[in-house]
Formats: structure tokens, C-alpha cells, sequence
């Protein structure tokens, strides 16, 4: 139980940390000093002190939606390995869960939004369930490629097989894998070049104008859970990647919260540099991110492995 | 294991060049692919000839041809490609069909590649199935050229298994050509561009009966 | 066994009795609940009684027909449908009793009998063990259902409908006639049991395999077999629908399951063929199912996704057998087994709440409904019960089956003797959209029905559904909610099931392999409605003292926002199918309004139907054509025919002679 409740408290955390350190990153490119690194937790902190709007067309599932989406994440946090800390809960298949999960936050997110009856939510829970069907085939796709690689099919047990002396073998694929799951957590967060998260124009939006009419402890919870599941997929991006298993425990530790770091300060430079695609080449994003897969897959093929 | 990591960058290369539509970041990957590709007869072979090798084939593929390409473009005043044959969805999802191709066809041939990687091979064919699906798919002339030069590299990347047995007369014989190709090429669509007021090539219809 | 005598007994008796009392309205009533419930539960306790006894059970009656014999049998597989059949069947009756009970031109005595005859024909399928019982029950079936469903026959539509059902069932059944005589004549008997004991050469199983499939296949509902399928269900009253739905369809599978137990080894294309049904189905039938506009055609079409996920689970259980790993093949086949069941359940129940939908607001069109969670609570939470358990997420029953299919595809994949890598790798990407796509269809169905404001005025004066109808969906949620928290009992029927196809013994350790991971998902998701809880206190104490205010939604600018401008349901699909769109066919009607005054404009878009353009109605047109060309020898003149006779008698006498 300890170790369970240890790892909830140190996402619940350290979260809104990471969108702090995204936003000092698009100031700097700004040229602006940009909001303090505690922005987040100040705003998370004024959402709880505010009171709530309901729209009369809505029933109690526009209220559980919040709720549900953030209680997903928190049980998510508990099955990523972060840096020295093992994941508390890890048994066969628990990357099922974690996708299923993800999908009934998601589905009452978007029933929610329809709840509204305004076609601006409507909008926003179309475009997210489409992008969200492609953007799971291809997570899977990556995490077959990471069961094969590790012969496992344990989240973390499969993170494991990520060792240093593996990679001269695996590191290529990996490096696919690597890059097709970023595009992957990059449309599962609504982050620059899929959809805006600063901007509340129709024509530039997906995540955000599904909950738009959100307010007060449920604008709160979301935000959380957004930040939250930033951090969680985040933390998997890293454990894909960097091959810490195998060393001290301090170094796992400064690999993993210093990769950390460099995660946010990477996402705030690619929103900085970049601007959002149009809504037609999405689509073609994520069947790029699917070719890179399927090329590792095909690697993977031809070396017998 | 540079090696290999140098191929799967020059393949993720190539699918970004087949996604994108812009001109100028399609010259500028290409010219990048090259680049690692110039490094690799250096893992293999290292020795003159290979340093030979790799220094040509930055000064042509890495620095002359791009500007080449560049400054076509800026003479014909175009910066982006209209929308290909398929459709760029369609494009990529044949992309990675035809590379499952090249991995197949490669596992078939069984060539002799012991001290080197066994990447090579699929990863050469894979590079010439892009090149020939940008030249099919595609309207605009320069990026016929860059398939063209796509596909150049794919074959360079099969010439390395033969290093040692080329002599370097014929690589640079092919080198040249390339060259020359590539100017003619460049020359051609400022041409063209004067005289249909546009660099499609599907206006060359015209000159049929 | 006596039970399940008794039970066929009852419904015998039942149906005499209700065609008999037809004409009095109260009396068949009283009857069909009484018997239908009886012979439901009867049936149960025998099916029950099999799997807690862990005995199979027998009865051969000395009545002996020319061929064939009545010789039924209850073993674990049968058992399994025998449970699938009398829940769906009892609390479907109950529903229907409810449902029919305004509906006053008809002879609800007739339709009463019918349905019984449907429950005992279907119960005499899944039990028979006789390949004559068998097909003659099927047939059975075949009429039974013909007739339920054309009960609203005063429209062509429905008429039209029951004809293409029968046509196409009558084709399937024509191959398994073929299938069962070549399989008889190799191994001497028309007993099942002795079938399994002679052995099938291998290109026979191919040709057995390929019968099997088509056969059984049009029935079930494969893609491009499944034509009848989004006309049929449809149009039939809801409580058939939801029969058919949940169990008609699932016999092809019976079917199929029945012949792998039979002829034990096929080669391994069997299971590559099953494993791309599953893959097409699956996805062509929830891509179909997104560019529905009505409530039953939707869920028709996702009758065939999930018959693709069945399809999947049978064909990696397939493949695993072929290659003797016991682990990948009672996996596979338990998942499948189980998504029979839970199928059942869930498209059952959501087949029961689309028509309490349809009763109280006399329309099926999605586009026209909205806000109805208000008006209809128990329908509609019911349907969102339905929804989350159909779409494979946790905490219901849909989401244990999908795990279990999962297993086995991943399982396949590491076993590198299998040389499933390919294959299994497109099956599991398969599922993974299927499961996307079914989430996003399904929160268009419930958020465009029950969710947001009432696009048609009608909708303001719609009232809940009187409660036998409610109670029988309560039940069913009831399941989907009790498989999906407590699924040992349902795993372990479905793994005793799945040992009687590949005539293995289940070994203790695989119990254990799958138990365990499952054990801990359900703790895992008792953390989590732990944790909603918490969080729902946690706010529910802070809003204590926080102001809450009621408005309308913002209207985003304009000043009179009407129901008109919410999102429609077409409108929430069409970026899917707008990816899709080189898969599906569309055609849209009609055109945008022109110039700057523009007149009244209509448009309209529906998805057609491929395989019935494409390839069956070009295969009739092409028959029709040919077929055309041989009324030359009908001239109408009877001397003419008789020159016939004449001729043919001559030629016979010439032949005789020779």
C-alpha cells in the first residue's frame, strides 16, 4: 500500500511542475520572462476555490467526467516505472488496462461534451475521438514491438529489457519506437502540432474546447488530470528511451528526473518552433508515426529476433 | 551499431521526405540523408578510398546539388508542392508497404553482406522504392529530381558492399553523371517555368499530338 | 438430463396450447410467461447442473427415423449456448410481452407460439447430436425466425426483408447440407460422436473447412455474407431483434465450433482465413456502423464487429491447436466463447433499450432524438451500460473477453515455433481499432439520443416504459456489470467450453496463468471506484460553501441558439468516415444552396452497402440475365410441352435400345 500511495503523492506532485517548465521554455523563445515555474499550481489552486456553472441541458455525467478522468490517470501513475521507484502494480497485460483505462476517460470526456448540447463540444469530441482511434492503433503497434523486444508482456518488465548492453541489438528499433511514441504522446496531450492548448478559437481546437464549459473544481480536475497524464506518458516516453535499468539507483534517478527536464524543455521548443497542422494532415501525422513502427517491426523481422 | 543507427536515420529520413510537401525542407533532408549516407563507407571500409569517397560525395551530394536545387527554385518561384497522385495518407501507407517489399525481397536475395550489417541490403532497396514513388507520384519536376536522387543514394549504399573491388574511376564516373543530370535537370524547369508560367509538369502534356 | 426434457416438454406443450387460444388475447399471454419463463429456467438448471457437475449428459430415444436419430446431448460447449440461449430468450419474452402488449391488430397468440418454437428449435441445435436433428432444427430455426421477424409484414419493406433472410439462410443451408453428407459418408454415421472418432484426410478438411464457413457464414454474418443481416434485424419487433441479435446469429458459431471439436486437425490456412474474417468483419462492421442514422441499423451492423472478434479468438485458438500449444488455443477459444456470451448479454440489452426508445417516441432516427436521459432514466443509463460494456472497457463485462482474446493473440505472438507473428500482429492492431472506433460510434449513438437538447419537438412528451420491460434490461445490465467485477465463474465455464473443442484437459497451471493477471485487474479497478469516490467527496464537501449557478449553455455568440444547432450525430462521424473514405462508399443526394438567395436546399448522405453492389447484386442481375435467355423454351402453348415429353420419351427409348 505504501509504495502505491508513494508514487500517486510524487505525480500528484510534481505534475503541474512540468507545465510550468513548458511554459518559462515558450518564453524564452518568446523573449519574455513568462509566467512563474508555480504558474500551474496557482491556477489549480484558484480553480478549487471557485464555485461552479452548470448548464441546464446537462446531466450527472458532465459532472463525473472530470472525476473519472482523473481517477484514471492517478491509477496509471501507479503502473510506470519512475527512475528508481518500481511501478507497485505490474502484472501480465496491465498495458491493456492502462489503454482501456485511457479510453473510459476519454469516452465519458466526449459524452460529457456532447452533454452540453452546443456544437462548439460537439466539435471538439468529434475531432478528439478520431484522432484518439489512429493514435491507439499506433501505441499498440509500439507495444508490440516492445513485447517482442523483451519477450514480455509486464509493463515493466518489457521497460527492463531497455538496458544498456541490449542496446548495440536494439537500440535502431527503439530509437523508432521512440520517435513513433512521441508523436503518440504528443496527440494524446493535445500539444503542438496537433492541437493548441493555449488558444480557445474553434478553429484551432480539439482538447480544449471539448471541456470548455467545465468551471470551478471540475475545470480543476481536468487540468490536473491533464498535467497528470503529461507526467505518466511522459515518464513512458523515457523509459522507452533512456536504458537506465542495470545502474545505480542514483543514476537511474538523475536519468529519469533529468529526462524528465529535458522532456518539457523539448515540448516547449517543438510548440515554440513549430505552428499546428490543418486538421486534414493529422491523419497523415499518425500514419507516419505508423509507418516508423511498422519499419521497426519489419527490422526486428529481418534480424530473427 | 553506428552503422546500423546511421541506416535507420537515413530510412526515417526517407519517409519524412515522402510525407512532406515543402520544396525547400524536402532539398534540406535530402541533403542531410546524404550527409550520414557520405559516413558510412567510413564504418565499413575505412581506409583512402573510402575517404576519397566520402569527401566527394559531400562536396556534390551535401553542398553543390542543394544549391543547385535551390537556387531552381528560387528562379521559378516555387515553394511547395501540389497535392501528389494518392494523396499523402495514401502515400505513406504505399511507402510502408513497399519498404515491407524491400525487406522481403532483400531476405530472399541473401547477398553476401558478413562483415557489415544485414540493414544494408533492405535498407538500400528501401531507399530506391521511395525514390521511385516520388518520381511516379508526384507533379512537380524537382521533386522528380529529388526521387531521382533518392534513389541515387539507395544504389551509392549498394556500390559500398563492392568498395573494394571498384575502382574509383567508375564511382566518380557515376558521381558525375549524377551531376551533370542534376543541372541539366535544374536548367530544364527554369525553362519550363518560362515558358508555361508554372513548374508542373503535367503542362508537358501539351507537347503530345 | 430430465430437466431438459421437461423443459422441451413445456415449450411442445405451449406451443399447442397458444395456437389454440390464439384468438384470446389474455389467456396466450398468461401462457407464453409462464411457459416461456419455465422452459427457460428448466433448461438452465440443466446447463448449470452440467458445468457444476463437470459430467456431460445424454438421451438417445428409440424412435427411429430413416436417417437420423433424435440423440441429444449436453456436454460443456453445448451447455455454454444452452446458458447464452435461455437468459437472452427468458428475459427477451418478459420484454416482449411488455412491448406487444398495446399493440392490438394482431394475433399475438401465433407470434407467442412462434417464439417458443424459435426457443426450442434453438435449444435442439445446440444440443443435437445428429447431424440429421441438427439440420432439421436448424431449419426450424430458419422458418421460426422468418416468421418473428416479418411481424409488422403490412410494410415492403419488411416484407422484402424476410425474403432476403430466407434466401440467404437457405443458401447457407444448402452447403451444410453438402458439408454434413461428405462428413458422414467419410466416417460412416451421422452421430457426432462417431464423426470425431474417424479421422478426415487433409485436403477434405479444406474443402469441410471452406463449406464450414460459408455455410455457417452467412448465418453468423461474415463479411461480405452478411447482406441479410442490416436489412433483418432492423425491421423485426425489438425483442426479436434483440434474439436475433444476441442469439440466432451465435448458432453459425455453435456451428463452427462443432466441426473444429469434430475434425480435430485442419491445416493451418483454416486459421489465417478466420483470423482475416475477423480482422474484415470487425472493422468493415463498426465503419459501416458509424455511418448509420438509425438506432437499430447501428446496432446491427456492430452485431458483425463483434462476430469479427469472435472470429478472431476462434482463428488464433485455431492456429494454437494446429501447432499443439495447449495455452494459445483455450485462451483463444475461451475469449471468443465468453464474447458469445457477454455479446449476448450487452447487444441484448441494448437492443431492448433502442426499442423502449422507439416505443416511447414512435421513431428510430437518430438525428431526430436528443436529451432524452432526462425523460427515460432507466432506458437510458441501461443503454449506457450497454454502450461501456460493448465498447470493451473496464469494469464490464466487454472488456474480460477482449482481455482473454488479447491474451491469446499476444501469446501467439511470442511463440516463435507459431510463425503467427504476422498475422497475430495485424489481429491485435485490428482489435486495437475496432475498440477505438466502437468507443467513438458509441458515444455518437448515446450522446446524439439521450444527451444534449431535443432536436424534434415531439421528443418533450415522451414517458419512461412500464417497468417489465425495464426490469428484464436491469437484469441484463445487471450481468454485464457482475461478468465484468466478478469474472471467475463465467472464465472458467468458458475454459471447461473451450477444452471440449480442442479435446484437451485443461492443465491446472493455465487456470492459474489467467486467473492471476485477471484477479489483479479487478483489484486494480476496485482502487479505482475507490478513488472516484474520494475524489467525488472531496468535492462534493468543497462545493458545500462554494456558489453553484444553473444557466443555459453558452451559446458561443449567438443570441438565439435553437436544438437545431447542436452537433448531429452524422456530423460527429464524419471525420472518421472522411479517413475512411476510400473503404466505404458514400452517396450523397442532393446539393448545396447556390447564389446569394439561396431557395431551400435538402442533402442527404448514406453509406453504401459494398459487398451487396459490388458483388452480390451483380452475381443476381448477372443470373437474372442468363436465366432470361431460357424462356425461350416457354412459349405458353401446352402442345408445345407435350412435344417435350414426347421427345424426351423417344430419346429414352433410343437410349434404352443402344
Amino acid at each position: 500500500m505504501l509504495p502505491v500511495l508513494l508514487h500517486i503523492s510524487v505525480v500528484m506532485i510534481l505534475s503541474p511542475l512540468l507545465l510550468g517548465i513548458i511554459g518559462k521554455t515558450k518564453a524564452f523563445f518568446a523573449g519574455r520572462w513568462g509566467p512563474p515555474l508555480l504558474q500551474p499550481y496557482y491556477d489549480i489552486v484558484k480553480l478549487f476555490r471557485k464555485g461552479n456553472v452548470y448548464s441546464t441541458t446537462t446531466t450527472w455525467i458532465f459532472q463525473a467526467a472530470p472525476i473519472i478522468s482523473l481517477a484514471t490517470v492517478l491509477i496509471s501513475a501507479v503502473l510506470i516505472p519512475m527512475g528508481s521507484f518500481k511501478a507497485p502494480l505490474s502484472f501480465w497485460g496491465d498495458i491493456i488496462l492502462f489503454a482501456g483505462l485511457y479510453g473510459l476517460a476519454r469516452f465519458f470526456l466526449v459524452i460529457a461534451a456532447l452533454d452540453t448540447g452546443s456544437s462548439f463540444e460537439g466539435m471538439g469530441a468529434s475531432r478528439e475521438a478520431t484522432f484518439s482511434c489512429l493514435a491507439e492503433v499506433v501505441l499498440f503497434l509500439d507495444f508490440i514491438i516492445l513485447a517482442l523486444l523483451s519477450k514480455k508482456f509486464v509493463l515493466s518488465e518489457m521497460l527492463e529489457a531497455n538496458i544498456l548492453s541490449s542496446w548495440p541489438l536494439f537500440g535502431p528499433v527503439l530509437l523508432l519506437v521512440g520517435a513513433s511514441y512521441f508523436l503518440v504522446l504528443l496527440t494524446e496531450n493535445s500539444r503542438i502540432p496537433i492541437d493548441d492548448p493555449a488558444t480557445h478559437l474553434e478553429l484551432t481546437m480539439i482538447h480544449e474546447v471539448m471541456v470548455l464549459d467545465h468551471s470551478g473544481w471540475d475545470l480543476a480536475y481536468i487540468l490536473y488530470a491533464g498535467a497528470m497524464k503529461l507526467f505518466v506518458l511522459g515518464g513512458l516516453f523515457l523509459n522507452i528511451l533512456i536504458p537506465s535499468h542495470g545502474l545505480s539507483p542514483m543514476a537511474q534517478t538523475i536519468s529519469f528526473w533529468g529526462g524528465m527536464i529535458v522532456l518539457a524543455v523539448g515540448l516547449g521548443a517543438v510548440e515554440s518552433c513549430m505552428a499546428r497542422l490543418r486538421l486534414n494532415r493529422i491523419p497523415q501525422l499518425l500514419i507516419g508515426a505508423f509507418v516508423l513502427a511498422l519499419v521497426g517491426l519489419l527490422i526486428i523481422l529481418v534480424k530473427g529476433v | 551499431m553506428w552503422l546500423e543507427l546511421e541506416l535507420v536515420l537515413i530510412i526515417l529520413l526517407g519517409i519524412i521526405i515522402l510525407g512532406n510537401n515543402r520544396l525547400g525542407t524536402m532539398i534540406q533532408l535530402f541533403a542531410l540523408q546524404s550527409f550520414i549516407l557520405s559516413t558510412t563507407p567510413l564504418l565499413i571500409h575505412p581506409g583512402k578510398h573510402a575517404v576519397v569517397m566520402a569527401v566527394v560525395t559531400i562536396i556534390l551530394k551535401v553542398l553543390l546539388m542543394p544549391w543547385l536545387l535551390f537556387w531552381a527554385i528560387r528562379h521559378a518561384s516555387i515553394r511547395r508542392e501540389v497535392q501528389p497522385l494518392v494523396g499523402y495518407g495514401k502515400t505513406l501507407i504505399l511507402g510502408g508497404f513497399l519498404m515491407g517489399a524491400a525487406f522481403l525481397i532483400s531476405a530472399k536475395l541473401d547477398l553476401p553482406v558478413q562483415e557489415t550489417s544485414n540493414l544494408l541490403v533492405p535498407t538500400a532497396f528501401s531507399l530506391v522504392m521511395i525514390g521511385f514513388l516520388l518520381l511516379v507520384s508526384r507533379f512537380k519536376a524537382i521533386t522528380q529530381v529529388i526521387g531521382y536522387l533518392v534513389m541515387e543514394n539507395g544504389i551509392f549504399l549498394f556500390a559500398i558492399l563492392l568498395l573494394e573491388k571498384t575502382p574509383l574511376l567508375v564511382e566518380m564516373g557515376i558521381l558525375l553523371d549524377i551531376f551533370v543530370g542534376t543541372l541539366v535537370m535544374g536548367i530544364i524547369v527554369n525553362h519550363i517555368n518560362q515558358e508555361f508560367r508554372s513548374a508542373s509538369t503535367l503542362n508537358l502534356t501539351n507537347l503530345r499530338d | 438430463m430430465n430437466f431438459f426434457l421437461y423443459s422441451l416438454l413445456v415449450l411442445s406443450v405451449s406451443i399447442v396450447l397458444l395456437m389454440l387460444t390464439s384468438r384470446s388475447k389474455k389467456t396466450s399471454e398468461i401462457i407464453f410467461l409462464i411457459s416461456q419463463v419455465t422452459g427457460c429456467v428448466l433448461a438452465l438448471i440443466s446447463a448449470v447442473h452440467v458445468f457444476v457437475s463437470r459430467v456431460p449428459i445424454n438421451y438417445r430415444s428409440n424412435f427411429r427415423m430413416p436417417v437420423g436419430e433424435f440423440y441429444v446431448g449436453v456436454d460443456f460447449l453445448s451447455a455454454f449456448f444452452v446458458l447464452t440461449v435461455t437468459v437472452l430468450f427468458s428475459l427477451a419474452g418478459v420484454y416482449g410481452y411488455s412491448y406487444l402488449k398495446e399493440y392490438e391488430k394482431k394475433n399475438l397468440g401465433a407470434h407467442y407460439a412462434l417464439y417458443n418454437l424459435a426457443l426450442i428449435s434453438l435449444l435442439l441445435v445446440v444440443t443435437a447430436k445428429n447431424a440429421v436433428l441438427f439440420l432439421i432444427a436448424w431449419e426450424m430455426v430458419t422458418l421460426s425466425s422468418y416468421f418473428l421477424i416479418t411481424f409488422y409484414d403490412k410494410e415492403k419493406a419488411v416484407r422484402k426483408a424476410g425474403y432476403l433472410f430466407l434466401i440467404a439462410t437457405h443458401t447457407g443451408t444448402f452447403l451444410l447440407w453438402i458439408m454434413f453428407l461428405l462428413m458422414a459418408r467419410q466416417s460412416g454415421s451421422m452421430n457426432f460422436d462417431q464423426m470425431a472418432l474417424s479421422s478426415f484426410p487433409l485436403p477434405l478438411t479444406g474443402l469441410l473447412f471452406i463449406l464450414g464457413v460459408i455455410g455457417f457464414g452467412v448465418k453468423t454474418g461474415f463479411i461480405p455474407l452478411h447482406i441479410w443481416l442490416p436489412h433483418a434485424h432492423p425491421v423485426a419487433p425489438s425483442h426479436v431483434s434483440a434474439v436475433l441479435s444476441g442469439v440466432m446469429i451465435k448458432m453459425g458459431i455453435y456451428g463452427l465450433m462443432r466441426i473444429i471439436g469434430i475434425i480435430k486437425d485442419f491445416p493451418e490456412w483454416c486459421a489465417v482465413v478466420l483470423l482475416l474474417i475477423g480482422m474484415i468483419s470487425g472493422v468493415g462492421g463498426v465503419l459501416y456502423a458509424l455511418g448509420q442514422h438509425e438506432i437499430k441499423k447501428l446496432l446491427a451492423y456492430h452485431s458483425i464487429e463483434n462476430i469479427g472478434i469472435i472470429a478472431l479468438g476462434m482463428g488464433i485458438g485455431l492456429w494454437g491447436q494446429f501447432y499443439h500449444n495447449e495455452f494459445v488455443a483455450l485462451v483463444g477459444y475461451a475469449g471468443a466463447l465468453l464474447h458469445v456470451f457477454n455479446h449476448a448479454v450487452f447487444k441484448g440489452l441494448l437492443f431492448l433499450s433502442a426499442g423502449s426508445v422507439i416505443r416511447s417516441t414512435h421513431t428510430g432516427e437518430i438525428d431526430h432524438l436528443g436529451g432524452l436521459l432526462k425523460r427515460l432514466p432507466w432506458t437510458g443509463h441501461l443503454f449506457l451500460i450497454g454502450s461501456l460494456s460493448i465498447c470493451g472497457l473496464p469494469l464490464f463485462n466487454g472488456f474480460i473477453s477482449e482481455w482473454l482474446v488479447f491474451r491469446a493473440l499476444f501469446e501467439g505472438i511470442f511463440d516463435s515455433q507459431m510463425n503467427a507473428l504476422v498475422f497475430s500482429s495485424l489481429s491485435i492492431i485490428a482489435l486495437a481499432l475496432i475498440g477505438g472506433l466502437a468507443a467513438a460510434c458509441f458515444a455518437k449513438a448515446f450522446g446524439a439520443v439521450f444527451l444534449g437538447n431535443s432536436r424534434s419537438v415531439e421528443n418533450a412528451q415522451v414517458k419512461e416504459n412500464p417497468l417489465l420491460m425495464c426490469a428484464p434490461m436491469v437484469v441484463l445490465g445487471g450481468i454485464c456489470l457482475w461478468i465484468g467485477l466478478f469474472p471467475a465463474t463465467m472464465v472458467f465455464f468458458a475454459l471447461d467450453a473451450a477444452a471440449t473443442i480442442s479435446s484437451v484437459k485443461i492443465p491446472p497451471a493455465v487456470a492459474g496463468a489467467i486467473m492471476i493477471p485477471l484477479l489483479t485487474v479487478i483489484l486494480v479497478l476496485v482502487i479505482f471506484t475507490m478513488l472516484v469516490a474520494v475524489l467525488f467527496l472531496f468535492k462534493r464537501i468543497a462545493m458545500k460553501s462554494l456558489p453553484i449557478e444553473r444557466a443555459s449553455t453558452w451559446g458561443c455568440g449567438y443570441s438565439v441558439p435553437t436544438s437545431r444547432m447542436q452537433y448531429t450525430a452524422a456530423s460527429f462521424a464524419e471525420p472518421i468516415l472522411q479517413i475512411f473514405r476510400n473503404v466505404l462508399g458514400f452517396d450523397v443526394k442532393g446539393s448545396k444552396p447556390k447564389g446569394y438567395f439561396p431557395k431551400e436546399e435538402k442533402i442527404s448522405s448514406h453509406v453504401l452497402e459494398a459487398s451487396e453492389d459490388l458483388i452480390f447484386r451483380p452475381i443476381f442481375q448477372g443470373i437474372e440475365f442468363l436465366t432470361a435467355k431460357l424462356k425461350i423454351i416457354q412459349y405458353g402453348y401446352t402442345q408445345l410441352y407435350l412435344l417435350y415429353i414426347f421427345i424426351f420419351l423417344l430419346i429414352l427409348l433410343i437410349w434404352k435400345m443402344v
